[in-house]
C-alpha cells in the first residue's frame, strides 16, 4: 500500500473518530462511525486483507451500524443535544490522552523494528475466505466455540434488559 | 479418569439445558432452576478429583493448544464451581429483593436467568483457569465480564442497579480496549500468543525492552482494572453498592480470582527476563502500596456495610497484589508466589462469600444496608451473628482463621524478597482493618437490637453458613490441601523444564 494512502485513510480515520465522542448529535455520531469503519476498511485492503476488508464493509459499517442508525431515529434521541461540556472533564481527557500518545510516540521512536519497513508479504491468493475458516474451525475452534457462548450469553442479556415486561 | 474438559462441557450444557427449560416451562417458580444448578455444580464440583490432571504439551494437536489442566488450574476451577454455588445459594435467598426491582407481568416472572447466567459466568471462570493462550485467555475473560455486565444491571427498577450497569460496562469497555492493545504488542513482539511459546522467544530472540514494557503495560492497566488495584479502582465502590447482592459476591471473588491468575500467567513469561524483572516487579510494587493503602484507608468511615466490603475488596486486591510483586526476587520462585496467591484468593473466597451472604440475609430483613441495622444481631440471630463475626475476623487476620494464614504467607513473601516498604504499609493497613472489621463486630454483639424478631434463615442457607465457618477455621489451622496443588505443579515444571 502506498504511505500517502496509508496516511490519507489512516487520519481520516482518527477524525471521524473524533467526530464520534464530539458530535452531540446522535445521528451523526452513528454516521461518522460509519465513516471511520470504511477508512478502516481500506486500511486492510491496503495490507491484503481483502477479506476482513469486506467483511468490515458489509458487517460493521453496513448491518450494524446502519441497523444502529435506524434505532437512533426510531427512538428519536434529542436529549443529549442540549448538555454542555463539563471543562474539567475535557481538560483530564485531554491531559490522559495526550499523555498516552506522548507514551507511544516515545516508545516507536525507541523501538528499533518499529521504524524499520516491514519486508513484503508474499502475493495474496486471493483465497482470505477458505483460510479465515480453516483457521477459524481447526486451530482455533476451541476459542471460536467459547465466543460462541459469549455471543449467547450477550442475546440472552440483551432480552432480559431491554423487554418491557417480563413472563 | 475423565479429560478436563469435560468439567466446562458439563457446566455449560446444564445452562443450556435450564435456558431452554425456563422458556418452555409454564411453572411460575423459577427457584427449582437455582435448585438444579447448585446440584449439577456439585456434580461437576466432585468430578473435578477424578480426571486426568496433565499440562498442555505445547505441540499438541492443535486444539488442546489452548488448553491446559494442571494442577493450579484445576484449583482455580474448584474455586470457580464452589463460588457460584454460593452465589445461587444466596440468589435464592434474594429472590424476593430481585422480584421488586424487575419489571414483570406477574410474580416471579424474569427472575430465571439471574439463576442461569452464573453458569455461563462459572464455565467461562472456568475456561480462564485453563487458557495457556492469550487468545483464549481473552474470550474467555469477555464471557465472564459480559455475563457480568448483564447480572450489574439486572434490577432494572432500582435506579442504583442501572447506574451500576452502565459504569461497569463502559469502564468494563475501556479496560478491555487496554489489554488488547497490550495483546497486540505481545503478538507484534514475539509473534506469539501462548505462554510458552511467548517465554521461549524471550529467551532465544533479540527482542526491544522498550516495547515489551509498554506491552506489559498496557497489560497492566487491563487486568489492573479487573481485579480492582489503584488507579484504576474508581468504579468499584459504585458498581459493588448497586449491583444486586449475590452478584457483588460474585464480582468480588470471580473477577478477582480470574484477574489475579491471568496477571501472573500473563507476566510469568517475561520474568525470566533479567532486564525487565526489576522495572516490572518496582511498577507492581508501586500498585501493591497504593492499593494497600487507599483500599483500607478510605474504608474507615464507612457507614454502609456493602460499601466498606467493597473498599475492603480493594484492599485484599492490595495484598494479593504486594505478592505478585514478590515474584522473582531472590528467594522467593515464581511456584511460592503462585501457591500464596491461590491460597489467599481461596481464603478470600471462604470469608467473603459468608460474610455476603450473611449481609445480604440481614440487610433484606431489616430493608438496611448501614451497620447500624446490625445492632444487637448476637441477641436476635446467634448463628448469623457468629457467622459474620468469623468472616470479619478472617478479613481482618485474626489467628487461627484461613484470612490469617493468607496474610502470614503475604507478609513472609515480603520479608524473603526484602520488601520492607511494602511490608510496613501491609502491617499498617491490616491495623486500620481491625478497625473497620471489628466495628461491626461490635456493633452485633455490643449494641441493643432495634427489632427483636429472629431472621428466618432456610435449612439450605444454614448448611452452607455452617460449612464455610468450618472450612474458613480447618484451612486456617491445615493449609496444607490447598498448598499442596501448587507443589505438585512446581514438581511437575521442574521434572519437565520445556513447560
Amino acid at each position: 500500500m502506498s504511505p500517502i494512502l496509508f496516511w490519507i485513510f489512516a487520519a481520516l480515520m482518527l477524525a471521524f473518530g473524533v467526530s464520534v465522542v464530539v458530535n452531540r448529535d446522535p445521528v451523526a455520531s452513528a454516521l461518522s462511525l460509519v465513516a471511520s469503519f470504511l477508512c478502516l476498511a481500506a486500511l486492510f485492503v491496503g495490507l491484503d486483507a481483502f477479506f476482513i476488508g469486506v467483511i468490515q464493509v458489509l458487517v460493521y459499517a453496513g448491518a450494524v451500524m446502519v441497523l444502529f442508525l435506524f434505532i437512533i431515529m426510531l427512538l428519536d434521541l434529542k436529549a443529549e443535544k442540549r448538555r454542555h461540556f463539563n471543562k474539567l472533564a475535557l481538560a483530564g481527557g485531554a491531559l490522559v490522552t495526550a499523555g498516552f500518545v506522548a507514551g507511544l510516540v516515545r516508545v516507536l521512536s525507541l523501538y528499533p523494528a518499529g521504524n524499520q519497513p516491514f519486508p513484503p508479504l508474499g502475493v495474496a491468493k486471493l483465497d482470505d475466505v477458505r483460510q479465515v475458516g480453516m483457521t477459524l474451525f481447526s486451530n482455533f475452534n476451541l476459542p471460536f466455540q467459547t465466543v460462541g457462548v459469549l455471543v449467547l450469553v450477550a442475546s440472552v442479556g440483551v432480552i432480559v434488559l431491554s423487554r418491557r415486561e417480563l413472563k | 479418569m475423565f479429560p478436563p474438559i469435560l468439567l466446562e462441557i458439563l457446566v455449560l450444557v446444564t445452562g443450556f439445558v435450564l435456558l431452554l427449560a425456563e422458556s418452555f416451562s409454564t411453572s411460575t417458580s423459577k427457584r427449582s432452576l437455582a435448585s438444579i444448578g447448585i446440584f449439577s455444580l456439585g456434580w461437576v464440583f466432585a468430578l473435578s478429583f477424578f480426571v486426568s490432571s496433565a499440562p498442555a504439551a505445547v505441540d499438541a494437536g492443535s486444539y488442546w493448544n489452548f488448553y491446559s489442566a494442571d494442577s493450579v488450574s484445576l484449583l482455580f476451577k474448584r474455586i470457580a464451581l464452589l463460588t457460584t454455588m454460593g452465589v445461587l445459594v444466596m440468589a435464592l435467598d434474594y429472590e424476593s429483593v430481585l422480584a421488586k426491582n424487575i419489571p414483570s407481568s406477574r410474580p416471579g416472572a424474569g427472575t430465571g436467568e439471574f439463576f442461569i447466567l452464573p453458569l455461563f459466568t462459572c464455565a467461562g471462570l472456568m475456561l480462564l483457569a485453563s487458557a495457556v493462550d492469550l487468545v483464549l485467555a481473552f474470550a474467555a475473560l469477555e464471557l465472564v465480564t459480559i455475563s457480568f455486565y448483564v447480572m450489574v444491571a439486572y434490577m432494572r427498577r432500582s435506579h442504583a442497579s442501572l447506574e451500576a450497569g452502565v459504569k461497569y460496562l463502559i469502564l468494563g469497555a475501556l479496560s478491555t480496549g487496554f489489554f488488547v492493545f497490550g495483546i497486540t504488542w505481545i503478538f507484534g513482539i514475539t509473534g506469539e500468543t501462548h505462554f510458552a511459546k511467548i517465554a521461549l522467544k524471550m529467551a532465544s530472540v533479540q527482542h526491544s525492552d522498550v516495547a515489551i514494557l509498554f506491552a506489559l503495560v498496557l497489560v497492566l492497566v487491563g487486568l489492573g482494572f479487573k481485579v480492582a488495584a489503584v488507579p484504576f479502582q474508581n468504579w468499584v465502590p459504585d458498581v459493588y453498592q448497586g449491583a444486586p447482592t449475590p452478584v457483588t459476591a460474585f464480582l468480588s471473588v470471580g473477577s478477582k480470582a480470574a484477574g489475579f491468575l491471568l496477571l501472573l500467567r500473563v507476566l510469568e513469561p517475561f520474568l525470566g527476563v533479567s532486564s525487565l524483572a526489576p522495572k516490572i516487579l518496582l511498577v507492581l510494587a508501586f500498585l501493591a502500596g497504593a492499593t494497600l493503602v487507599f483500599g483500607n484507608l478510605a474504608a474507615l468511615p464507612q457507614n454502609n456495610l456493602k460499601r466498606l466490603l467493597s473498599y475492603s475488596s480493594i484492599g485484599h486486591a492490595g495484598y494479593l497484589l504486594m505478592a505478585v510483586a514478590c515474584v522473582g526476587t531472590a528467594r522467593s520462585g515464581f511456584g511460592s508466589v503462585g501457591s500464596t496467591v491461590g491460597f489467599y484468593l481461596f481464603a478470600y473466597l471462604l470469608m467473603t462469600l459468608l460474610g455476603f451472604i450473611i449481609f445480604s440475609l440481614v440487610s433484606t430483613h431489616s430493608k438496611g444496608e448501614e451497620i447500624h441495622h446490625f445492632n444487637g444481631l448476637a441477641k436476635r440471630s446467634p448463628l448469623l451473628a457468629f457467622g459474620l463475626l468469623v468472616s470479619m475476623s478472617s478479613l481482618a487476620g485474626v489467628p487461627l482463621t484461613a484470612g490469617f494464614y493468607g496474610k502470614f504467607l503475604v507478609f513472609a513473601q515480603a520479608v524473603n524478597s526484602g520488601h520492607w516498604v511494602l511490608l510496613s504499609l501491609g502491617v499498617v493497613t491490616v491495623g486500620a482493618g481491625f478497625y473497620f472489621y471489628l466495628r461491626v463486630v461490635a456493633a452485633m454483639y455490643w449494641n441493643e437490637p432495634s427489632e427483636s424478631a429472629p431472621i428466618p434463615v432456610s435449612f439450605l442457607t444454614k448448611t452452607v453458613i455452617t460449612l464455610l465457618v468450618a472450612g474458613i477455621f480447618f484451612f486456617g489451622i491445615n493449609p496444607k490441601p490447598v498448598l499442596a496443588a501448587f507443589q505438585q505443579t512446581a514438581i511437575q515444571s521442574a521434572k519437565a523444564p520445556s513447560h
